[in-house]
């Protein structure tokens, strides 16, 4: 069951509205993934990441009388959380990657695909600036269209669609193509780049 | 090649569920702030007594102090007004005085008139 289908038939945010704590929990757990796989894309921690998407729902618990639909319910967590999490970048400019056991966490539920390559993609999402990481993580992500991407950011369509260009390039550009093609040399390339990681620790 | 890049972005941005835990930590501080709210809700009601019992004793002073005032140019305005009938009065008797000085003066000096 997708996102939409969940929408059509959940409640939760009638429930919720009408101040039942049970609704508004299921509204909870219907959306928890979503703003903790944005906030734990955009902060590469899974700590922060948790703290943001608590501090989110804290949010939507004090601003739930104007939400209209669950479509604006999804509008707004992904709003909300992405700006909460460009924020923190930009207060706290440190960057951050994923460490080898959360690499390992998260590339355990990769059901398919080459998990190393993933990895490195991961890393290298992370380390994009704030903006265009999350042109990146809503376009790969949430499957935002540029349009989308553009409301929810509060930018131009001009400005999503360079990001992404610009993004995409540099991102292909590191991965390299001998290491879209040679599992080898990009496992080499994975095990020294987290050994350059495990030493800045 | 394009394909396949994308696929594998979409692969290792695929969304992530914090676990079962996260729904009942989120409500757990939500209730906290709320039960903090309650328990700051009285100081805050202290302070509205406060500031409303300073206003009435305030408005009280404000409109002792005009009263007063207004009593006190009350005040003055009788006692200039006093003074001005008993400085008149003093004139008064005084012109009296006078014409009936001057009459008995001319019926002395022609007493057959």
């Amino acid at each position: 069951m997708n996102q939409d289908e969940l929408c059509a038939t959940d409640d939760s945010l009638s429930r919720a509205l009408a101040g039942e704590q049970a609704g508004f929990t299921a509204l909870v757990r219907r959306h928890q993934r979503l703003v903790y796989s944005l906030a734990l894309r955009m902060l590469s921690d899974r700590h922060k990441a948790e703290d943001l998407a608590q501090d989110v729902f804290l949010q939507l618990h004090r601003s739930l009388a104007s939400i209209e639909s669950d479509a604006h319910l999804s509008f707004w967590l992904r709003k909300v959380t992405v700006n909460r999490a460009i924020d923190r970048l930009r207060r706290e400019p440190t960057q951050e990657t994923v460490s080898l056991e959360e690499g390992a966490a998260i590339a355990s539920e990769a059901d398919n695909g080459d998990p190393l390559l993933q990895r490195r993609l991961r890393e290298l999402v992370g380390a994009l600036p704030p903006a265009p990481r999350a042109v990146v993580v809503l376009r790969y992500q949430e499957d935002l269209d540029p349009v989308e991407i553009a409301r929810t950011l509060s930018m131009s369509i001009n400005t999503v669609k360079s990001h992404l260009k610009r993004s995409l390039a540099s991102l292909r550009e590191q991965v390299g193509p001998t290491a879209a093609i040679d599992p080898e040399v990009r496992a080499v390339s994975l095990v020294s780049s987290a050994t350059k990681h495990g030493s800045t620790r | 090649m394009s394909n396949d890049f994308d696929d594998e972005l979409r692969r290792a941005l695929k969304s992530v569920d914090p676990g079962e835990e996260f729904a009942r930590r989120v409500v757990a501080q939500i209730a906290n702030d709320a039960a903090r709210s309650r328990r700051s809700r009285p100081l805050r009601y202290q302070w509205l007594s406060a500031a409303a019992a300073a206003s009435v004793v305030l408005g009280f002073l404000i409109t002792h102090d005009r009263q007063a005032r207004r009593e006190q140019q009350g005040l003055a305005a009788r006692n200039q007004l006093l003074q001005a009938l008993r400085v008149t009065g003093e004139k008064l008797e005084l012109a009296y005085r006078v014409v009936n000085d001057e009459t008995q003066s001319t019926t002395s000096n022609n007493p057959g008139a």
